[in-house]
């Protein structure tokens, strides 16, 4: 039987985490939450994307994105974290490379803190509660941003 | 205790639970508790300092954080180990970063600590001077309780 033609494979998308050409967009996730990495790790590479790294602060964040540069496309940034915050990790790192593509990870009522993420140079952010949705729309956009 | 302080962490708790859960959560009848109270046995801890100044407990037993934890990651837990505790840990910030937006909207002016984490047997939890309201929020995952002692700075 041929199955192929008789049952088109109209459910077939390509994943949003890879490139047309098959290779994965890569991305680094910086958060000092266990809990949260994993989860954005996991909405990720079920779309395709490459996990390159993690770091647990702003500190790590920035090294780590220093090491991967120019292997890595995206990263996704937590505000409120330990030794260094993300907003002046974002600020250095765009201070390294203008066009580092960074989406910002935020609790609820860090209003002033996006706003000056956003102005800084930041694409994009997400509120937690982070949900599959919203994280894949907020990424995928500001890759093609 | 003024009972503006109070509403806001219902709703917060509420909402985020209902929305990181999936389950039916069922709100039960508040209590006053002025004395010493026991804490049944993994409880998240997050100061409030400012205008009102305590700490707002979330409190619920080692198996219910669990479970809790075991939701919220999609995968089952076998114990209480980092990734349970980071679990719960981001739950209390969610629900006290959605309750503190409202107490700002309201005009109220505070700070908040980190949430730290303690677990363990037989603990209890004594507030000087300010009394305890507690909020028991019921699931199929078992009962938290939201323990929140603030007051107006005098």
């Amino acid at each position: 039987m041929k199955t192929k033609v008789d049952f088109p494979t109209i459910n077939e998308r390509p994943p949003e985490g890879t490139r047309p050409d098959g290779s994965p967009f890569r991305v680094l996730i910086v958060d000092d939450s266990m809990f949260v990495t994993k989860q954005i790790g996991q909405i990720l590479t079920s779309e395709g994307f490459d996990v390159v790294g993690t770091a647990g602060d702003g500190e790590e964040g920035l090294e780590k994105y220093k090491q991967l540069f120019p292997n890595v496309d995206l990263v996704t940034m937590d505000i409120t974290m330990p030794k260094m915050d993300g907003v002046t990790a974002l600020e250095k790192i765009i201070q390294f490379d203008k066009n580092a593509k960074v989406v910002m990870i935020s609790a609820l009522g860090k209003q002033d803190l996006v706003k000056k993420s956003l102005l800084l140079g930041a694409k994009n952010y997400i509120v937690k509660p982070l949900d599959r949705k919203k994280v894949l729309e907020r990424v995928v956009h500001s890759l093609q941003s | 205790m003024r009972v503006e302080y109070i509403n806001p962490f219902v709703e917060a708790a509420y909402n985020v639970l209902s929305e990181v859960l999936g389950v039916e959560i069922k709100r039960g009848n508040l209590y006053l508790k002025s004395a010493t109270k026991s804490v049944m046995g993994v409880a998240a801890i997050v100061g409030l300092a400012g205008e009102v100044e305590g700490r707002v407990l979330f409190d619920m037993s080692k198996v219910t954080a669990i479970k809790i934890a075991s939701a919220m990651n999609m995968e089952e837990l076998k114990e209480f180990d980092d990734l349970a505790k980071a679990t719960i840990t981001e739950l209390a910030n969610m629900i006290t970063a959605q309750a503190v937006t409202k107490l700002h909207d309201l005009g109220f002016r505070f700070d908040l600590t980190p949430p730290a984490l303690i677990s363990g047997d037989n603990m209890e939890v004594s507030d000087q001077e300010v009394e305890a309201l507690i909020v028991p929020m019921e699931s199929e995952l078992g009962n938290i309780e939201i323990n929140v002692a603030v007051r107006e700075r005098g």
